[in-house]
């Protein structure tokens, strides 16, 4: 390791990285602008400027870049020359010739990077006497506003959007001083990582608009550590909250990145980011409610539908406590239903209030066996579920049947990192160093091979270097195919097309050449073939290559694989539920379904469901949105969401995480499980089971009873610290030193300061007392160091730059038992040859997936919605002539439960015979059961309207 | 023996000399001999004749080529570029060697191809140059007619194609990595080196990029070797060099001279002396991006080290003369206005420093400067110094305001006083 001195200090340091970078890591001081730990050196800015001697007789040394500089042995360094210092003070006069210095208006303004480094450098005495120059402002969207005035030119918004996550609409406009970062019009950013530039510009050029609808500033938000629930991914974030005053409860006001070198990095998708506004939104569940028994006559109402009002609490808990007593006697049957999209803490209470026998997954047989099957094959030893700093080192990337970018955006982020590994290698061999991002980037432009078969591929479509679009039983065909020639290259007899073989054989060849292959899939197909092919590729490879191989299979929904953790065998789906139904019909005993943060009309088709509802006498909602099912629920209970309450989820490379609670939610808003405790607090007696429920008081016992009852989940015990931990006997603080107003909030009122509310799950604090310093404890979300007030705050709680948080990562792998996953047996019918069924121009629907609109809870995010498109339908309209279907025309897919009406979309990728429908885009929710399906096609009549 | 090799073909009339009249002077003879040479042999003989690049760097020109990583290891796509994009101001030499003798730039861009093993060759021209343009892109025309250029050049095996683009006008491109970025249809921002284009270039493809006068150098030297081109300079420097004149003299213009000829010789001789009644204050050398240097320099050789040793550099060798009638403070409040419009707006001391000199400037010709604005120019001068900026562009804009600030100090304390400027 080389040895450098810095202002007389001896340091050993990587000589792999830059000046700039090292420093950082050693924890020095250097402002900086152009450079981004993510994003490497590109020199524009000069802010970082160094001295470097020739040698101790060397009294003047020269000027340097440090973030362009390499480390040389033996060299000496200096940050506190005078003229160094004069340089960068010299550098910040100059940006801020043409900076408005708004800071009081500024959304930026407390966490700002360009504030900070102005202080950092000393300068403070501007002689420009001149004009600012001003730009226009463009539209960007419903995420982002745009100010170009505040501009510096450290081009780190179109080196992330355009270079980093291959956006193509944001450019650097014309040149001097009167540089423009824009697009060529006003528009909606296009790329689904936009958001990140928030967090990337130094300054407030680029700020968050749904932030500055309800903002405050920085150090005005309590946060705590959480986990984004918009996809499987398991994103680490910092959303923030706060009063609005007036004495009314904290509101969610914004979501920001937390750093996870495994896994987020530096950056979320724009879903993630944005998404949260769901929990502020007309269709959150605030109160509780009971329906009225009246009957419907309301013409907008679907037959069934309940009519609801507010009641007290204590009058719905007694109602449910009755009814659990009446369980416990066997005078009624209690069911209960679970949920992909909540924590596991909230999935066991509802489990063990009414036994495991009468415990549902939520979901259906295919999404529950598909995740099973994700299950066994993580658990074979060949199998490597990569980390995204292992997914960005992939050197050859196949996609089966994946569209990634929608269905796991951040992985996508990653691979299309992984793609420039040919450009990095070319860089090694002619001596760049990688972090000269510009110079690597401008080698030669065929990346790293990316292979897709599939049937849709968004954003990575312009990097992949061969595509296969097919329907998900080619696909998997081709993949067993492409298994067979890796394990057998010479005499494989794969039955497939010439051109498919043809691309079988090279990609073949290209993953076995390949040092560290990458295989990417997913449930989103809902083929098993699929998950098997991927599975048995990344085998044979792995045999081949005598070490792990990575898989990254995307799930769902957030906490998919921690609840297929309940279950095993063919237990638990919903299919199931229905079979006991049935199986009770003549039962005089009646049933009471408690259904737990789930929609089960995304989950089951229309016609079972009215087959369920029927059956049921009474049917108990806990959750916090109103959808289609809470219209059939005779109780309604606010549940508390992410964000309002904590518990634990496990993300799709089996990663268990906890997340906490930002804040307390509106009113009598409570995690389900507490509302499950305090109904059966009000039963005269109780049981075994029933006791042990009382026993819960904080989230924590859930946890660790969950650690006993699942071995699996044994890492539960040991993820994060209970309640009663405590660092130098602090709790930790939510809210920063600098929090205003504690007294002026509820002035009023009263003008006495009200005592925080006490949390009882994690050793948490709503308020400022307690322990600040995220060096102590990876519970400190408010990443802040003296003089680093913005996001790039986090250097000083990294081992170092772009590495690990120091106390190492948050999150546990669960402990599955490791055993080879089944051989797949080759299905007996050939899939391609089943019937159509008779019916007029038959389609078989594939699900298509959509970052705005796929995510059910994203979807009531008002900014989401904006961004989302209205339901259409992907046809191939050059390959499937189909009378009286235009591009852009509406059309009417006719189902068994239902006519669902949406614009035909042309997509010369769609294999002919099928379509591809968005999966839960709002209007089409319902038909998500139904995906993959058939469906009749035809042309819209003028006034048709959806009918059952 | 020939002692005008660049302008032999150059005549009073506007016409491009055609491929017959070329090659009945002797045109393509070098071209043909280099085909018989080992490209190696050609690196060194380039080397050795003390060619320097024309441009205005001075850089040994073989040396440049011998940085391209050849053999069986080296990338088999390698690129050769011409930097015409002849924006300096006060510079208008590469323009008379393109309209006059394209054929002249062909040649010597086909030897270098071959030396260096370059198949593709692209012509980046200033785009107000449409004549030169169109009289090269005939000229490629006519010697693909003739097999000169394209596939199998003269049953040599060697291929080469040149294509002509032009520039959407940005001084910027005169930079050669700037050049080689808008070439590739990216921002004209300049690249960080290394990697040198030599080794990583057009498209991450070794590329040499030379200025129009350079390869106008080569065909010569290669036919009459090294020891005739280095006789042809009259001091240090080898060859012959376009030198010119603009300002108050009587005969502005372009002459190709010896290398070394006299600054005194230049101006009093071939552009005729100041006009009557008009004395000389100072000049600039080698264009807009130079020093200023004053009448002590006089007698002085334009040579690379010569000029460079007397505080200036010799750049494209055309000198701007200012006489003591101009206001040396607007002079250089011009020269400033192009380098801050022309800045490619990347770097932080270039980008935003350039715009305020112009604004201090314009203060200060306006007659509202203050005596502390000539503290400030001074900083200016220095944050803008070579090492500072991201390129050369910022520390050539400060080359003339530095040294103005010095030699015409009186002229800015005069404005400031007098709160006018005392030329009007």
């Amino acid at each position: 390791m080389p040895t450098i001195t810095i202002d007389g200090e001896k340091y050993q340091v990587d000589g792999e990285q830059n000046l700039l970078n090292t420093c950082l890591s050693l924890g020095l001081d250097i402002p900086y602008f152009c450079w981004h730990p993510a994003m490497g050196s590109v020199g524009a800015c000069r802010q970082c400027a160094m001295i470097e001697y020739k040698g101790k007789e060397d009294q003047s040394g020269r000027l340097i870049i440090s973030c362009m500089t390499p480390i040389r042995d033996g060299a000496i360094y200096s940050i506190e020359a005078e003229a160094a210092e004069t340089f960068r003070g010299s550098i910040i006069e100059n940006l801020m010739i043409n900076h408005p210095h708004d800071c009081p208006v500024c959304e930026e303004g407390g966490e700002c990077h360009l504030q900070d480094m102005t202080e950092m450098s000393g300068h403070t005495l501007r002689r420009y006497r001149g004009t600012k120059r001003t730009h226009r402002n463009q539209y960007l969207g419903p995420f982002i506003n745009h100010e170009m005035n505040r501009c510096i030119t450290c081009y780190r918004c179109v080196r992330f959007y355009d270079d980093y996550a291959g956006g193509m609409d944001l450019q650097a406009l014309g040149r001097n001083d009167q540089v423009y970062f824009g697009r060529q019009e006003e528009g909606r950013l296009e790329n689904g990582f936009s958001g990140n530039l928030v967090e990337v510009c130094p300054t407030g050029v680029f700020t968050d608009k749904t932030f500055s609808a309800h903002f405050v500033r920085k150090w005005d938000l309590q946060t705590a550590p959480s986990i984004c629930e918009h996809c499987a991914v398991g994103c680490n974030t910092a959303p923030g909250a706060r009063e609005p005053g007036n004495g009314h409860e904290p509101i969610l006001r914004r979501v920001i990145n937390l750093y996870h070198r495994d896994i987020n990095g530096y950056f979320l998708c724009d879903r993630g980011r944005f998404g949260y506004e769901y929990i502020n939104s007309a269709t959150r569940i605030e109160k509780v409610f009971s329906a009225r028994h009246e009957t419907v006559i309301s013409s907008t109402a679907q037959s069934g539908d309940r009519l609801h009002r507010e009641v007290a609490p204590q009058k719905a808990l007694l109602h449910l406590a009755q009814q659990i007593s009446a369980a416990q006697d066997n005078r009624r049957h209690m069911l209960g239903i679970g949920s992909p999209r909540t924590s596991l803490e909230n999935n066991f209470a509802l489990r063990q209030l009414v036994g495991p026998e009468n415990f549902f997954s939520g979901l259906n047989q295919r999404d529950q066996e598909l995740l099973q099957l994700v299950n066994n094959i993580q658990s074979d030893n060949r199998i490597l579920c990569p980390t995204t700093p292992e997914i960005e080192a992939a050197d050859a990337v196949f996609i089966l049947a994946e569209d990634i970018y929608n269905t796991a955006p951040r992985i996508s982020l990653a691979i299309r990192q992984a793609a420039r590994n040919r450009q990095k290698q070319q860089a090694q061999s002619l001596k760049i160093p990688l972090w000269q991002d510009a110079s690597v980037r401008q080698l030669e432009g065929n990346g790293s091979p990316i292979i897709f078969a599939g049937t849709e591929l968004t954003d990575l479509e312009n990097i992949a270097s061969t595509t296969l679009f097919e329907t998900p039983e080619k696909v998997a065909q081709f993949a067993r195919s492409l298994a067979l020639l890796l394990s057998n290259p010479e005499n494989a007899q794969t039955g497939l097309e010439p051109q498919q073989q043809e691309i079988a054989v090279h990609a073949a060849e290209i993953l076995r050449n390949a040092k560290n292959p990458l295989i990417i899939s997913g449930t989103s197909s809902k083929h098993a073939e699929i998950l098997h092919a991927a599975a048995q590729i990344a085998t044979t490879l792995s045999e081949q290559k005598t070490v792990p191989v990575m898989l990254y299979l995307a799930c769902d929904e957030v906490n998919s694989l921690g609840l297929s953790q309940f279950f095993s065998g063919e237990s638990g789906y919903l299919e199931q539920l229905l079979q006991t139904l049935r199986e009770r019909e003549q039962s005089e005993v009646p049933t009471t379904l408690i259904v737990l943060e789930n929609d089960l009309y995304r989950r089951l088709d229309r016609k079972s469901l009215a087959h369920l509802f029927e059956h049921i006498d009474e049917v108990v909602l806990l959750d916090t949105l109103f959808h289609s099912t809470s219209k059939r629920a005779d109780w309604i209970f606010p549940a508390a969401a992410t964000a309002e309450s904590q518990g634990t989820v496990v993300n799709a490379n089996g990663l268990a995480q906890r997340f906490y609670a930002i804040y307390e939610g509106k009113g009598f808003i409570q995690e389900s499980w507490r509302w499950l405790v305090d109904a059966v607090e009000f039963c005269t007696e109780k049981s075994g089971a029933l006791s042990q429920i009382t026993s819960w008081k904080h989230s924590t016992d859930l946890s660790e009873a969950i650690a006993r009852e699942f071995k699996t989940l044994e890492v539960l015990n040991v993820l994060g610290p209970d309640e009663n931990y405590r660092i130098d006997g602090l709790k930790v603080a939510r809210q920063s030193g600098r929090y205003s107003g504690r007294t002026a909030v509820h002035a009023q009122e009263h003008v006495s300061e009200e005592p925080p509310i006490q949390d009882p799950d994690a050793p948490m604090n709503f308020s400022m007392e307690g322990i600040h310093n995220p060096d102590k404890t990876q519970l400190q979300a408010n990443i802040w160091s003296p003089g680093w007030n913005s996001n790039q705050s986090i250097n000083k709680f990294q081992e170092q730059i772009g590495g690990e948080r120091k106390g190492g990562p948050s999150g546990l792998a669960i402990k599955r038992s490791k055993h080879p996953m089944p051989e797949w047996i080759t299905p007996a019918k050939e899939t391609a040859t089943e019937e159509l069924p008779d019916i007029p121009n038959p389609v078989q629907m594939q699900p298509v997936y959509r970052l705005f609109g796929s995510g059910e809870l994203s979807n009531q995010s008002k900014c989401i919605v904006e961004a989302t498109e209205a339901p259409f339908v992907l046809i191939n309209l050059a390959e499937a002539k189909i009378p009286g279907i235009h591009d852009g025309q509406p059309i009417e897919l006719v189902t068994s439960c239902g006519t669902y009406r949406a614009e035909a979309r042309s997509a010369p990728t769609i294999p002919p015979g099928n379509v591809g429908v968005p999966y839960g885009l709002p209007g089409l929710e319902t038909l998500t059961p139904l995906l993959p399906g058939y469906a009749s096609l035809r042309p819209a009549e003028a006034s048709a309207s959806i009918e059952d | 023996m020939l002692i005008n090799p660049l302008t032999k073909n150059v005549t009073d009339q506007n016409i491009a000399t055609d491929l017959e009249r070329y090659l009945g002077n002797g045109g393509y003879v070098g071209w043909r001999k280099a085909h018989t040479i080992d490209p190696d042999k050609i690196i060194d003989l380039v080397k050795d004749g003390g060619l320097r690049g024309r441009g205005g760097a001075g850089f040994n020109t073989g040396l440049k080529w011998s940085f391209v990583p050849r053999g069986a290891d080296a990338p088999e796509q390698k690129f050769i570029v011409c930097n015409a994009d002849e924006m300096e101001p006060g510079t208008f030499k590469d323009r008379l060697l393109m309209e006059r003798d394209p054929h002249l730039l062909l040649e010597g861009m086909a030897i270098a191809a071959y030396a260096i093993g370059a198949s593709i060759g692209y012509i980046f021209i200033r785009g107000e140059y449409h004549l030169a343009a169109e009289r090269l892109e005939y000229a490629i025309e006519e010697a693909k007619a003739q097999g000169l250029l394209g596939t199998d050049i003269c049953a040599s095996g060697f291929s080469l194609e040149i294509f002509v683009h032009r520039s959407a006008g940005n001084y910027i491109c005169g930079e050669e990595t700037a050049l080689l970025n808008a070439l590739e249809g990216r921002r004209a921002i300049p690249r960080a080196k290394p990697p040198f284009p030599q080794v990583s270039g057009l498209w991450g493809k070794p590329t040499v990029v030379n200025n129009v006068e350079t390869f106008c150098n080569i065909p010569h030297l290669v036919e009459f070797g090294v020891d005739w081109y280095r006789g042809l300079g009259r001091g240090e420097d080898a060859g012959s060099k376009l030198f010119g004149v603009s300002g108050h003299v009587k005969n502005p213009g372009t002459w190709e001279l010896p290398m070394g000829t006299p600054i005194r010789e230049i101006i009093e001789q071939h552009a005729g002396g100041m006009h009557d009644g008009l004395r000389l204050r100072g000049l600039l050398p080698g264009g807009g991006s130079t020093d200023f240097l004053g009448p002590e320099h006089l007698d002085l050789p334009m040579d690379y080290d010569v000029i460079g040793k007397a505080g200036s550099r010799m750049g494209t060798g055309t000198i701007i003369v200012l006489d003591n009638k101009t206001c040396p403070v607007g002079l250089v409040l011009n020269l400033s206005q192009f380098f801050a419009r022309e800045s490619c707006g990347w770097c932080t001391p270039c980008r935003d420093g350039l715009p305020w000199v112009v604004k201090i400037l314009q203060r200060i010709e306006a007659g509202e400067g203050r005596s502390e604005d000539l503290d400030l120019l001074h900083e200016q001068c220095k944050r803008i110094g070579p090492g500072n900026t991201f390129c050369a562009l910022a520390p050539g804009a400060a080359e003339p305001l530095q040294s103005a600030l010095v030699r015409f100090e009186q002229d800015f304390f005069n404005h400031i006083n007098q709160h006018r400027c005392p030329y009007r």
